[in-house]
């Protein structure tokens, strides 16, 4: 019986590691490549039609008569994408942090903020389409009670998009408090008191100890906040504003809640199924995330302790 | 062994009295529609077990109009295609385009001359009929009778053009009532149908009738006028909707809960809204669509959709399918589909059925769409534009007058429209 672990066999190894090759293969590298190809020819969905065109649907999209839409979708979906990201991790790391604390009913604190981690955006969506319902939401009539107004969430354009932009938030927090919860774990308790014992104010302790020790998980729950912006945002906006209503000028080329993915799918789904243009859009989407993901590896992960200093 | 033997008995015999299935797409997700389809299918059935023919014709909900074009075109080229698939009408051009159907006409055995003139015009495309009628509508207003009198205005006096309507909203809001003006679905499907009744194209080339579109319309000075009617109701906060595009249901919740005078919508929910008004309370008078002022009507295009064929069947297959469309279609069941939802009843012994019953002395809420669809006259403008982006065309039409009730310019917004519908047309023909 050998003490060390390595593997012996040569075979054996790649052996063991065919089956996950297998699925990313079939599941992810295979369409992935598919997408691409696809991306270079005027396809369509009804017509079965297939015609290698070069990079035109890229110079469909953001050169010629349709750049302002095209355009207008990009920057929206990365507005969206920032403010999902901030507002949901500060909003969560805050709660997280409150949740930790030694005080009573904190396991019941942890317990409801956890539990709609789960909740798919298709269901979060529908929640937050009836509760903001501009006439019989309840949103709408705690706000006629309290100040009188009522306003238009699904048809005023920043409305719409703010809306949008909350139900998301609001969908991710689950999930990012539940990561947070753990890491806060991991935080040693000695830190703090130390810190208190010196005279650090609640806030101060957070900013200087807490926070830098959670860094890791930001780093982690950064990128996949970004991966649901870009990716996952179809459920939820297809249920509370299907894209959503023009913007006023200069954002009236589309709707202001229609981001990359969404056009995608209006695209190759909704009109008369030019898959070609949808395929392209959505290699865009993956252009910009590798983008993103490679600063975010490259300058953030320099800011990241992972505790043991 | 024994065991081995009654199983195989079994699959034989199981093989020997198989069905073939004749399968029907259709989308509509409402009890009362897919319950009406699903009783014809029973009564079919029946019909074919009693001639002992060994077919069943099977229904199936697809979702909605574009879902289910979707699925039949990928299940066809998958080489599973249902028989039968219930089709949007703007969503021919596609469908002859795609390649998955067979033209009905060349199925053959039908009676072209029994259906309504207008409605198998729709579907004649370069002279072959593709498909059979099934629900035809058009829009038409309704009233609520009881806000109009409390108004000031007489319920009897529908308002019959754009300015018209403009007044009574004027006189709605000097009366101060708690309700808006009017609602309607911001669909592009009235847009058509506003051009329709002022004798205009949609696109060029005879609305693609007479060769494949290559430019659009859409800001010529009929649809200006349209996009000024979206304007004029802006800026009196007179017009009403959920802020969603094409929400039928959220318009007609807001008809239906006292909050709008008038509603614009198809003649085909005329019986499901009669019925709710009444349980609310209320009394509904349907009229012409109102159109733009100094303008001849020139009647509506046909809205709805047709069941077609698909390819990859045999003949005996096909004729099965037909018959049943036949039969749903026949005179007695377009009677009581009419009056179950007030689409067209699309068979011209229908309508002399319930001619003879008095139909439309009784329910002149009914007879008004009726009307409409009757004197509309015979040219290019109502026989409805043929498109393949006609999905793009809706959205980009929604965007424009969405951009115009929001308070951009008229002109400006139609242009932006023409072009980047121009734009999306360029894209869908250079497939050819």
């Amino acid at each position: 019986m050998k003490d060390n672990a390595a593997f012996t066999s040569r075979v054996l190894p790649w052996l063991l590691l065919l089956p996950s090759f297998i699925i990313l293969l079939v599941f992810i590298y295979y369409p992935a490549i598919q997408a691409w190809v696809l991306s270079l020819h005027r396809s369509n969905l009804f017509l079965g039609t297939r015609r290698f065109v070069g990079f035109d649907n890229f110079t469909f999209m953001f050169t010629g008569t349709l750049s302002a839409k095209y355009i207008q979708v990009v920057v929206q979906t990365f507005a969206y994408g920032a403010l999902v990201v901030g507002l949901g991790l500060a909003i969560s790391v805050v709660l997280a942090t409150l949740a930790s604390q030694d005080i009573r009913g904190a396991r019941i604190y942890r317990l409801l903020l956890i539990w709609p981690f789960a909740l798919s955006p298709a269901v979060a969506g529908t929640i937050f389409l009836f509760m903001f319902n501009p006439d019989i939401g309840s949103v709408n009539e705690v706000l006629d009670a309290l100040f009188g107004i009522k306003p238009r969430w699904l048809d005023t354009p920043y409305l719409a998009f703010s809306l949008v932009v909350i139900a998301s938030v609001w969908k991710n927090l689950g999930y990012n408090i539940v990561f947070y919860l753990a890491a806060l774990q991991n935080v040693p308790k000695e830190l703090n008191e130390a810190a208190a014992i010196d005279g650090a104010g609640p806030i101060q302790r957070f900013f200087r100890i807490t926070f830098p020790m959670l860094s890791p998980m930001t780093f982690f729950l950064l990128f996949t906040n970004l991966t649901f912006a870009f990716f996952e945002s179809f459920g939820l906006i297809d249920i509370v504003t299907k894209g959503g209503p023009v913007g006023p000028e200069p954002f009236d080329a589309a709707g202001l809640t229609t981001t990359m993915i969404y056009q995608v799918t209006l695209d190759g789904f909704g009109g008369s199924g030019n898959t070609g243009i949808a395929a392209a859009l959505g290699n865009i989407i993956l252009l910009f995330t590798a983008i993103i993901t490679v600063l975010q590896f490259r300058y953030g992960s320099r800011r990241v302790q992972y505790g043991d200093n | 062994m024994k065991r081995i033997l009654t199983l195989a008995l079994v699959a034989l015999l199981s093989m020997a009295t198989a069905q073939t299935t004749i399968e029907f797409w259709y989308a509509f997700s409402d009890a009362p529609r897919s319950g009406w389809i699903d009783d014809r299918i029973a009564e079919f059935n029946e019909q074919l077990a009693e001639q002992g023919l060994d077919y069943e014709v099977t229904g199936e909900r697809k979702g909605s109009y574009r879902e289910t074009l979707q699925a039949a075109v990928l299940a066809a080229r998958q080489g599973n295609p249902p028989h039968l698939v219930q089709l949007f009408e703007v969503g021919s051009q596609l469908a002859v385009d795609s390649g998955i159907f067979k033209p009905i006409g060349e199925v053959g055995g039908i009676d072209e001359s029994a259906y309504i003139e207008p409605v198998i015009n729709y579907y004649t495309i370069e002279g072959e009929v593709n498909s059979i009628p099934f629900n035809s509508s058009s829009p038409i207003l309704y009233a609520n009778m009881q806000l109009m009198e409390e108004a000031g205005l007489d319920p009897n006096a529908l308002p019959g053009t754009f300015g018209e309507v403009l007044d009574a909203c004027e006189a709605i809001d000097a009366a101060g009532l708690d309700a808006n003006c009017i609602t309607f679905p911001l669909h592009g499907w009235f847009f058509e149908q506003w051009m329709s009744e002022q004798n205009a194209l949609l696109a060029n080339n005879g609305n693609g009738r007479d060769a494949r579109a290559t430019e659009m319309l859409l800001n010529s000075e009929a649809g200006l006028r349209i996009g000024q009617f979206m304007a004029d109701l802006a800026a009196g906060g007179y017009y009403s909707y959920t802020g969603t595009f094409e929400d039928w249901s959220g318009s007609e919740a807001i008809f239906g809960n006292q909050e709008s005078v008038f509603f614009i919508t198809s003649t085909a929910d005329a019986g499901n809204i009669t019925r709710a008004a009444a349980d609310v309370g209320f009394d509904v008078k349907t009229g012409l669509l109102p159109i733009p002022d100094g303008v001849d009507r020139n009647g509506v295009v046909i809205g709805g959709a047709s069941v077609w064929l698909t390819e990859g069947h045999s003949d005996e297959e096909l004729e099965v399918a037909r018959d049943f469309v036949l039969y749903m279609t026949n005179a007695e069941n377009m009677v009581s589909w009419h009056k179950l939802t007030g689409y067209y009843p699309v068979v011209n012994a229908s309508v002399d059925l319930l001619e003879e019953e008095g139909w439309f002395e009784a329910e002149p809420n009914f007879a008004v769409a009726f009307d409409q669809l009757l004197d509309t006259k015979a040219n290019q403008a109502s026989a409805g534009a043929l498109l393949g982006i006609f999905g793009e065309v809706r959205t980009i039409v929604e965007e424009a007058l969405q951009r115009i009730y929001n308070g951009a310019d008229v002109e400006e917004s139609m242009n932006q429209a023409n072009e980047e519908a121009n734009a999306r047309l360029a894209e869908y023909n250079a497939n050819f």
